[in-house]
């Protein structure tokens, strides 16, 4: 299935469980905010959101890094644009 | 098999979850002295800045537990423990028996022996608010005061600076950190600080408040400073005296093994209280951060419900004190260490130290240098020797 990550880079303060956590989706920048990668890969530009092609299992640790973010600076969206972490 | 977790933040509630993930017929009963279901102490500071809505800090609803099937008690703590009989007593009179029991209380504030209106603590979500409330009501001259050297201070620093408060800031030690700071990098600190407006005072002791019932000024060794705001960022100490009774093995945290384990039978700790033997840097250490609590309270679960798989974590936190990043990985307290490297200057802009002890790289402070992160983390994570390792 398809996931659409957001990390909101005012909101991340580098704290870095995500990268803990889920080290093939999420790294740290420069300026210590947590950028999105594509299974360890950038195939385009460094950016704080993308759309990657996951498995159930990396969909369920995905959501445990989210949770993880003591700012809650992870958004996730499944392809229908529907939010599924945080929850509303 | 019955649980009991007593402490409700991100440790016992993280614990309480992954156990009912693993088990859904045990009985889990979680002791919160707080009323809130769990919130993010980190988005404390965003929400006094008004960066997120106060809902937006919490990370559980009320319903959550129900759900769950998680008996909340909540503003009780635990002031009992009988580790013969297996049951602990709470501050309402009630008697609960446990087969495991997991001590995630973390840590009390710790005060400054005067209280006035203005003066404000940050760690719970009650105290946001008290600070909130007094934010509100400052006057458009009104100065801000901070005590302290260590992360809350720095909350404190961005905060008034964010409401453009003239502050002054004055600490006991010589530098902020000084339990894990060389000079260098505490030099970095104070000039970035100083450069940026806030009146320093170092090897400063606190003498008293003054006031008749809203702050006006504090009294420091240095002499006294004006002040409608108090900001106290001096640690925490937390209250072991119930589990000391019971013999339970207590040195600056809870100790315990590396499955978490204290010295009592079917009792484990976890979070801020626990000072664990971390296998990976070889002694035992108290990780006070986000990352290690929510960790280790999922790893007790695991261990608690008959996994046995040692606590492998090496644990960061990272801050910034008027925009100068601040980073620190696995051990770093000097003491502990047989030789604290420094790279970088002050002129550059960016002290780094490494923590190596019995040659290995067992931690890292990154001042201005988010760069160094990645590397020394992995360093610590696989036990390289100083000698291999390499960064300049």
């Amino acid at each position: 299935m398809k996931l659409h990550i957001k990390v909101d880079p005012d909101l991340c303060i580098g704290a870095a469980s995500c990268v803990t956590i889920a080290p093939e989706t999420f790294q740290l920048n420069e300026e210590n905010k947590a950028y999105v990668l594509d299974h360890g890969t950038e195939p385009t530009p460094r950016t704080y959101e993308r759309v990657i092609d996951v498995t159930e299992e990396e969909k369920e640790n995905l959501i445990l890094a989210a949770q993880s973010c003591p700012t809650l600076a992870i958004f996730i969206f499944d392809e229908a644009g529907v939010q599924l972490f945080p929850d509303l | 098999m019955r649980y009991v977790i007593v402490g409700g933040g991100v440790a016992g509630t993280t614990a309480a979850e992954a156990l009912r993930k693993r088990d859904a017929k045990s009985e889990i009963t979680l002791v919160s002295e707080e009323h809130h279901p769990l919130y993010s102490r980190v988005l404390l500071p965003h929400y006094l800045k008004g960066k997120v809505p106060r809902e937006r800090v919490f990370l559980k609803k009320e319903a959550w537990y129900g759900q769950q099937q998680i008996e909340w008690l909540t503003g009780i703590a635990c002031e009992h423990l009988d580790p013969r009989n297996q049951f602990v007593g709470l501050t309402d009179g009630r008697e609960l028996p446990y087969d495991r029991l997991l001590v995630a209380t973390g840590g009390e504030v710790r005060t400054v022996d005067a209280d006035l209106r203005g003066v404000s603590y940050l760690r719970t979500l009650d105290d946001a608010d008290h600070l909130a409330q007094i934010l509100c009501e400052q006057p458009a001259d009104a100065r801000a005061v901070i005590f302290g050297g260590g992360f809350i201070a720095c909350e404190y620093l961005n905060l008034f600076s964010h409401f453009r408060l003239p502050t002054t800031l004055f600490h006991r030690g010589a530098h902020f950190w000084t339990r894990s700071l060389g000079e260098e990098a505490g030099a970095l600190i104070a000039k970035h600080l100083t450069e940026r407006g806030v009146e320093l005072h170092t090897r400063t002791q606190f003498v008293n408040l003054l006031g008749e019932s809203e702050l006006t000024g504090v009294v420091t060794s240095q002499g006294e400073h004006a002040a409608h705001l108090l900001g106290v960022g001096i640690g925490t100490s937390p209250d072991f005296s119930w589990l000391k009774a019971a013999g339970v093995d207590v040195g600056a945290g809870v100790r315990t093994n590396a499955f978490l384990e204290t010295n009592i039978p079917h009792v484990y700790a976890a979070g801020d209280i626990a000072e664990f033997f971390d296998e990976i840097v070889g002694r035992h250490i108290q990780a006070g951060n986000w990352m290690n609590a929510m960790s280790q309270g999922r790893a007790a679960a695991h261990i608690m419900s008959g996994e046995r798989e040692p606590f492998h974590l090496v644990s960061s936190y990272a801050t910034n004190a008027l925009g100068l990043e601040i980073i620190f990985v696995g051990d770093t307290l000097k003491d502990a260490a047989d030789e604290v490297r420094v790279l970088g200057s002050v002129h550059a802009l960016g002290v780094t130290q490494i923590f190596v002890r019995q040659g290995r790289v067992v931690g890292g402070v990154l001042i201005g240098r988010n760069q160094d992160r990645a590397a020394i983390t992995k360093a610590i994570q696989e036990q390289k020797t100083a000698s291999e390792f390499e960064i300049c």
